[in-house]
């Protein structure tokens, strides 16, 4: 009973991060057609830029800087990654936006390079240890160890999803963005500004990324300059199974797959991660190409 | 429009994988960690000697301590005088600890008429690179990896100064079974040198009557262990054993420790790195054992490495520094006693080293181009810096 608890809360938290990542992926996929291989460097950089920017507020870790402290600067992280994906948008991806699918994609896969091996060089190839860490204390359930910290990494990542949802549904450029996903040339006609309200595509997925790469940090300790490309792949996948394109999906395949994998490695063995997350993904896409709550896609296509 | 996403997608994880594969071998240039500068238009006067190891990756903190003391022991030998009144100058080459960049590094060096090389980390990437380097006659003087597997090629180039795989296994699960670990619990990485480890940790438990609970790999890249801590939890083991490298190693101390898991924690000696400490965090890492070549701080005679390395480098001196910077000497010596800059000559010369007196170690080599008696220990974890254990 207690490893069944154990497995589902750190299958949640997993899928927390592969949630967050997933939307930025399907949101950029809904509104102009582009799997964007540079996002999961969007949630390293979040990292990264989180990391610095602690590391300059407790001054080298000498001085804790508190939850407010963390809380400022996972909001400034998400700000300016938010900004750097809109720069990505406007230098490589614009001017791309009417080529054939195939030119952005390798595009998207250079702007992942670019942005990893950018980090490199500014930061050095090193493992980095975050300055300040989350609390590892908690409650124990059935015998079963749950942290605040898990409880709180859950609970930010459904708030921020829920705004997410709030922003799209109920605000006139999240109108504008179920628009666009629909016909960008009539949206044009109807003088809607497409291109901005892309770029804010961009910007909400970017800094969503962002806000992981920060959570990631902090609650595991360590980050790298390639940390992107395997969890980029992993939250491709739960977009996918959710349903590319749809935003409910991408939360729903994010957990799904957290879960599958966590409990997968149970049983199997911690080597067969990927296998497990990436057979799920043939299986889905055998068995339902369009994903768990893919009818929305077709309904557009 | 469904058939145009279905084309994305295929083309799409088509390339992943591709990227997957070629991620590192982008980065295989060459360092500016680089050696001398050197004055290349006196080519004649120099003798260059090539340097392999990650100076990128997981493990470039390592690589730059082993790099660090390849320069200070050249550094002392040039400014007495070098070999047979030639400078010595170090090429490097970067293996990332990666078998492809390994052996593009590799060939780097053999286009660059290195004499002899020094270094190898990684096993995984050595492995490889000892390959091309036994083609092209050059010898290699390896200072850390030290799978079993690298003697086992038979190659008549490749001279190991490390302890070898069994010799570690032994000693840290001897170790570990002399405190009453009866269930152990066995984790490597999937790399050449940790799998090697962790099987040879496995013949010794076995034979000494010991129990194997389980024996599981994770993938170095993960950051999250949660399933595997929680099934070892279920498992109540005496002691764990991990084999791998200290970026893994930290994150898994940490998340043992998050959970309670019980038994003792060891790891390989690619994890004893103050890295280890950090990652896991000083608190977490309290009482974690290492099974380990000790380092220079360790060393009885290596006072003045240690000050020399902290005063130039302001850093203390990496667990491999004192290995790499007995293997320069080592090959210096070789040099010295073949006369000529000649990788044949170099290499027969270092066959018949004899008694050559080292930091912590005397070295002959045996049959196999390795040591015979292996200078293993284990170390302890203690208020946030390694002490020897008992």
């Amino acid at each position: 009973m207690e490893i069944i608890l154990q497995t589902l809360v750190d299958g949640l938290v997993v899928g927390a991060f592969y949630s967050l990542i997933a939307l930025g992926y399907t949101m950029v996929y809904g509104i102009i057609k582009l799997l964007n291989f540079a996002h999961g460097d969007l949630y390293m950089l979040g990292a990264f830029i989180g990391f610095s920017l602690l590391s300059w507020l407790t001054g080298d870790g000498a001085s804790a800087a508190g939850l407010l402290g963390i809380g400022v600067v996972f909001l400034l992280s998400m700000l300016l990654v938010g900004l750097v994906g809109m720069g990505v948008e406007r230098l490589a991806y614009r001017p791309l936006l009417t080529a054939p699918r195939l030119s952005i994609l390798i595009t998207a896969i250079g702007v992942s390079l670019f942005l990893e091996y950018g980090t490199m060089i500014i930061w050095s190839p090193n493992v980095f240890v975050y300055p300040v860490q989350l609390p590892q204390t908690g409650w124990q359930v059935m015998g079963a160890t749950i942290t605040y910290t898990q409880v709180g990494l859950i609970a930010v990542s459904c708030l921020l999803m829920y705004a997410l949802n709030l922003f799209i549904h109920r605000t006139i450029y999240g109108k504008a963005m179920r628009a666009i996903a629909l016909d960008q040339t009539a949206c044009q006609l109807m003088g809607i500004d497409v291109h901005r309200v892309i770029a804010l595509t961009f910007f909400i997925g970017g800094s969503l990324a962002a806000g992981a790469g920060v959570m990631a940090g902090a609650y595991y300790g360590t980050i790298n300059f390639l940390m992107g490309f395997i969890i980029g792949l992993k939250a491709f996948t739960a977009a996918v199974l959710g349903g590319i394109g749809s935003i409910p999906g991408a939360m729903l395949g994010g957990f799904v797959l957290g879960m599958f994998e966590t409990v997968g490695t149970f049983w199997i063995g911690g080597s067969w991660k990927d296998v497990v997350a990436f057979s799920l993904l043939i299986l889905i896409l055998v068995l339902k190409p369009t994903g768990i709550m893919g009818e929305k896609v077709t309904e557009r296509m | 429009m469904n058939k145009l996403f279905r084309k994305c997608l295929a083309v799409s994880l088509l390339l992943s994988l591709v990227l997957s594969g070629c991620g590192n071998a982008g980065q295989s240039t060459d360092s500016a960690a680089g050696g001398d500068s050197g004055n290349s238009s006196s080519g004649s006067e120099q003798i260059v000697i090539g340097f392999l190891g990650p100076m990128t990756g997981n493990n470039a903190t390592d690589g730059k301590d082993m790099l660090n003391a390849v320069e200070m022991a050249v550094r002392k030998v040039n400014e007495a005088g070098g070999v047979n009144g030639k400078q010595i100058k170090v090429e490097v080459a970067d293996d990332g600890c990666d078998p492809q960049m390994a052996t593009s590094a590799a060939n780097k060096l053999v286009s660059l008429n290195v004499v002899a090389v020094v270094g190898g980390y990684c096993s995984g990437s050595t492995l490889p690179a000892s390959g091309v380097f036994e083609n092209a006659g050059i010898p290699l003087v390896v200072t850390a990896a030290n799978s079993s597997k690298l003697p086992e090629q038979g190659y008549q180039t490749l001279f190991l100064i490390n302890g070898l795989v069994p010799d570690q296994a032994k000693t840290a699960m001897e170790y570990a079974m002399k405190k009453n670990a009866k269930n152990i619990a066995l984790i490597h990485d999937n790399s050449a040198y940790a799998k090697d480890l962790a099987d040879s940790a496995k013949a010794v438990v076995e034979q000494a009557g010991g129990k194997v609970i389980a024996y599981e790999a994770i993938n170095p890249e993960e950051k999250d262990f949660s399933a595997l801590v929680t099934k070892l939890k279920s498992l109540a083991p005496d002691a764990v054993y991990f084999t791998g490298y200290y970026a893994a190693g930290g994150l898994l101390v940490k998340q043992f420790r998050q959970k309670e898991v019980p038994g003792m924690f060891i790891v390989g000696d690619g994890s004893f790195s103050e890295d280890l400490i950090e990652i896991a965090g000083p608190e977490n890492a309290e009482g974690v054992l290492i099974s380990a070549t000790p380092t220079a701080e360790f060393i009885e005679g290596a006072e003045a490495f240690v000050d020399e390395y902290k005063k130039t480098y302001g850093i203390a001196p990496g667990p491999f520094s004192a290995l790499t910077y007995n293997g320069v000497n080592l090959l210096v010596d070789a040099l010295k006693r073949a006369g000529a800059a000649e990788k044949e000559a170099v290499r027969v010369a270092l066959k018949e080293t004899k008694d050559f007196q080292a930091l912590g170690q005397t070295i002959t080599f045996n049959e196999q181009n390795t040591m015979d008696t292996s200078n293993f220990a284990v170390l302890q974890v203690e208020l946030g810096t390694f002490k020897l254990a008992e």
